[in-house]
């Protein structure tokens, strides 16, 4: 009756090993010294070195990583936790009361499907004339609109959830609106409101292509910060400092996520079944 | 069809001993069941003999044949689930050809068999339908055609009209009961309901704690329970418990009437500690008459008899079904009377004198 | 006067409505204005309407045309291996998931890395000097392969996007293969059924609606990638590696068409609009 589980845990360790490849070969260079880098080029590090790491974490004139990861911070915590705030209460009306559920969410969870390259150019001219080219917080705008869809879907999922007769009870209690929504509903919802959270960090952390064409200097967020390593001009690239800055820049989302992922791996799943 | 043999069975999740030495054998033919309270190891021991559970110790023998490290589709048995677990996605013919295609049987034979046992189900109407257009007997019956048409060497029901509502269980259990007089099937039906017990099995097996209590015919069970548990799982109101004690020869209970002497002993012995008496064996009587009295706490009508329960000094409630006659007002003094025959004895651990 | 309720809704489907024109619908409105006009970067307030001379720019356009088949091409491709490993990944090891659910995480790791990243990384990985996998085909098999040359590159950018979104169809596909009732699994146990016939005529038909969904989103999105095929190999030799997305963007900043850029985007907008409302209708129809 033993199912050939032996057999299985093998499939698992070629398939996490060749799947995460990318990542153990950026780790293992990231430990490796330039003179390492050009020599050896397999997995196995002769001579482990944490120089590059000091290097990327001192600040200095080619490279002031904290700058980056403030800006990804700022513009991602922006990113996560303003659709939350703009969804919320219509997330309630849609399932209390219906309002605008035919309409309203369809339009916003198909957003998820558009290629959001065709709203970065208009917005670039628009943050041009206003002034929000180059700033955190208009990239952060940016990565709200792109978590909307699936924070107001595991919102309303979350409201759903909860039973109308808690509302019914808390309303005979004398409860009006606001207090109902920001003493009952808000705390059930919780642990829907992390998952969102956790997901919309990281989603907003991760993007590139925005941070490429709205920041220049101010505001370049850390995927961007971390491609200027690789700009092969002159002497070709320096290897083990890109590596190591690649892992500081994966770091955050990446135990984010380990911590969290029985909830994202949920989450994920909503979002991508509903929708 | 084949007989079924379980030898030292046990079962453990852990440090959990669900099914605890269970040894049994299901004769040919024979429709057994199951019966106990809610985590007594029923619908485990099931399992076991499914496959679907891998036995911690023991064997299971089908037809003889030692089954226990074999894979539930080698076991050649049929089983309907409490659930129907029906296919979703395939209609009522596909779903009861299912396993005969499996088996790779000519498309002809495929569907006669099915023809047939839609036939005995009363399913002909509904064989291009898909589950989800059926009702809940319907399924069940859909289920139980999934079974038969296998010709299984046995089969098992796991609590199958636990989902159905009350009238349509009563129905069904009789299709049920037919059915395996005329497929002279072997039967192992797992329930909770003791009505469902009686009725339909030609042997109880009463579980508790993952460990046989009895096991017998229903009258065996009924008329001679051979635990305390067993007298009052089955019968409904339940046996009435009253402490008792040896005197002199005789069995007498714990704060009798003075006038009353006492039971005889079916046989001699020193520790009676309770004596069982059903309520329907017992009589309202005059308080100076009968063996003990009470104040009457409740008189239920129900249409056939009266169902009261009279609270006496020493020996808690006691039940009594009396005929339909004129209803006993709260308060009223009664005593109750019974015959030696009706008296069961038990020993201070439970177990039958 | 307005009543009570009604203003109560204004107010909690205020903050989305605005926020949406602001961030969205006024940006909508200035690119139907800048698809139908001719401007550069200098002339930004002032555009010159041109009708549609911008639409005909792009669909002349040669690269723009290239820029689409290969997102077609990237995208059906990417989404049909990812559902494929996905799926086997999913059913073989969802017993060994049920004892050890640390595996998941592990398998997920690619999905949580940003693909920029991603990107950069296999450009490690691949490096003639630097990169271990050169080292060990050669070391092992005597290859040496260029990955990026003209000759591979589809097969390299398909292959990284591939790994990197495989956990994704496999956590969606997890998911749904652990909803089946078990006791289906055990019924047709019982029933004489051996594990392969047991995927292929009753689990793996259960799941297909969870096949339609993840062959959608992951042909969406593979249409519409950029962050790791950009930053592995940019545009790629002859242009051969643009997507739509990568064609769009060196439209507008690179040369500076703006005009041109936005006719594209409308037109990419367009046919992924029709898409959706199409896949929309198929699955609505497929709930009945």
């Amino acid at each position: 009756m033993k199912r050939r589980m032996g057999l299985r845990w093998l499939v698992f360790g070629v398939a996490a090993f060749v799947m995460n490849f990318p990542v153990l070969a950026t780790v293992v260079t990231a430990f490796k010294s330039p003179g390492e880098v050009t020599r050896n080029a397999s997995l196995w590090v002769e001579a482990p070195t944490l120089d590059n790491f000091a290097l990327v974490l001192t600040i200095s004139d080619r490279l002031n990583i904290y700058h980056y990861l403030y800006n990804s911070l700022a513009a991602a915590l922006i990113g996560a936790v303003l659709p939350m705030i703009v969804a919320f209460p219509i997330a309630w009306a849609m399932v209390r009361r219906g309002l605008f559920r035919q309409v309203l969410f369809p339009l916003v969870v198909n957003l998820r499907a558009l290629p959001l390259i065709i709203f970065a150019i208009p917005l670039y001219l628009m943050y041009a004339a206003v002034g929000l080219l180059d700033t955190r917080l208009g990239l952060g705008l940016l990565l709200a609109v792109v978590n909307l869809p699936l924070t107001l879907m595991l919102l309303v999922n979350a409201i759903a959830e909860i039973p109308a007769e808690l509302e019914e009870a808390a309303r005979m209690d004398g409860a009006r609106l606001g207090t109902l929504l920001i003493r009952l509903v808000l705390p059930l919802c919780r642990p829907a409101l992390i998952t969102t959270f956790v997901f919309g960090f990281i989603t907003a952390w991760n993007e590139f292509l925005f941070g490429l064409m709205l920041t220049t200097r101010d505001a370049v967020p850390m995927t961007v910060g971390a491609s200027f390593f690789f700009a092969t001009s002159g002497g070709g690239v320096q290897w083990g400092v890109a590596a190591a800055v690649m892992v500081v820049a994966a770091l955050p989302p990446l135990i984010l996520g380990l911590i969290m992922y029985r909830r994202i791996s949920g989450s994920m799943v909503a979002g991508a079944v509903k929708g | 069809m084949a007989e079924i043999r379980l030898e030292h069975l046990s079962k453990s999740f852990g440090d959990q001993n669900v099914v605890q030495d269970v040894s049994l054998t299901v004769a040919d033919g024979e429709f057994c069941v199951f019966v106990g309270p809610s985590g007594c190891g029923k619908s485990t021991l099931l399992r076991l003999i499914a496959g679907l559970e891998e036995a911690t110790s023991g064997h299971v023998l089908i037809g003889g044949n030692d089954v226990t490290q074999r894979e539930p589709y080698d076991r050649q048995l049929s089983m309907v689930f409490q659930s129907y677990a029906l296919y979703p996605h395939m209609t009522v013919r596909d779903n009861i050809a299912f396993a005969l295609r499996t088996a790779k049987m000519p498309e002809a034979v495929v569907n006669s068999k099915v023809a047939e046992a839609a036939r005995i189900l009363h399913l002909t109407d509904y064989l291009d339908r898909k589950p989800a257009a059926l009702s809940g007997g319907q399924r069940q019956r859909v289920a139980i055609g999934r079974a038969i048409v296998r010709e299984p060497l046995a089969f098992l029901f796991d609590e199958p009209l636990s989902n159905l509502d009350a009238a349509l269980r009563a129905d069904t259990r009789v299709e049920i009961a037919q059915l395996h007089r005329s497929l002279g099937a072997t039967m192992i039906y797992v329930t909770h309901d003791q009505v469902e017990a009686m009725t339909l099995a030609d042997r109880i097996v009463v579980l508790r704690g993952g460990r046989i209590m009895q096991t017998g015919t229903p009258r065996e069970l009924y008329e001679k329970p051979a635990n305390v548990f067993v007298a009052q799982f089955l019968g409904s109101p339940r046996m009435n418990l009253l402490p008792a004690y040896q005197q002199d020869g005789l069995m007498k209970i714990v704060g009798q009437v003075n006038g009353f002497a006492g039971f005889s002993m079916p046989q001699p012995s020193t520790d009676i500690a309770r004596i069982g008496v059903r309520p329907e064996d017992c009589r309202l009587v005059d308080p100076t008459e009968g063996c003990i009295t009470g104040k009457v706490q409740a008189c239920e009508y129900h249409g056939s008899n009266l169902h009261v329960v009279v609270a006496t000094r020493d020996t808690g409630t006691v039940s009594v079904l009396a005929p339909p006659g004129p209803s006993v007002g709260f308060g009223t003094e009664v005593g109750i009377a019974w015959s030696a025959q009706a008296c069961h004895p038990f020993a201070s651990q439970g177990d039958r004198l | 006067m307005i009543k009570p309720r009604r203003l109560e809704n204004a107010i909690l489907a205020g903050p989305l409505v605005l926020f949406l024109l602001a961030v969205l619908g006024f940006p909508m409105i200035l690119s139907l204005i800048y698809g139908f006009s001719d401007t550069s970067f200098q002339t930004l307030s002032a555009p010159r309407f041109s009708g549609l001379e911008n639409f005909r720019d792009v669909t002349t356009d040669a690269d723009f045309w290239q820029a689409a088949g290969f997102s077609l091409r990237f995208g059906l491709l990417t989404a049909a291996l990812e559902c494929v490993f996905g799926l086997a990944l999913a059913v073989y090891l969802a017993p060994l998931i049920q004892r050890h659910g640390w595996i998941v995480a592990v398998l997920i790791v690619p999905m949580i890395v940003a693909p920029a990243m991603m990107g950069l990384m296999y450009r490690l990985v691949l490096h003639e000097f630097a990169g271990p996998l050169p080292y060990y085909l050669y070391h092992w098999l005597g290859w040496s392969p260029s990955f990026l040359g003209p000759r591979n590159v589809f097969a390299t950018v398909v292959a990284a996007e591939t790994l990197q979104w495989t956990p994704f169809a496999f956590l969606l596909f997890l998911t749904a293969y652990q909803s089946i009732p078990q006791d289906m699994r055990e019924a047709a146990s019982v029933d004489g059924t051996r594990p392969w016939r047991l995927f292929w005529k009753i689990e793996l038909p259960m799941m297909m609606p969870t096949v339609f969904v993840a062959m959608f989103i992951r042909f969406i999105d593979g249409f519409r990638v950029f962050d790791n095929v950009y930053t592995l190999v940019g545009a790629g030799p002859g242009g051969s590696t643009t997507s739509m997305s990568i064609y769009i963007y060196e439209t507008f900043l690179r040369k500076g068409e703006i005009g041109k850029a936005m006719a594209a985007a409308i037109l990419l907008f367009v046919s992924a609009f029709v898409l959706l409302s199409l896949a929309q209708r198929m699955l609505n129809r497929a709930d009945r």
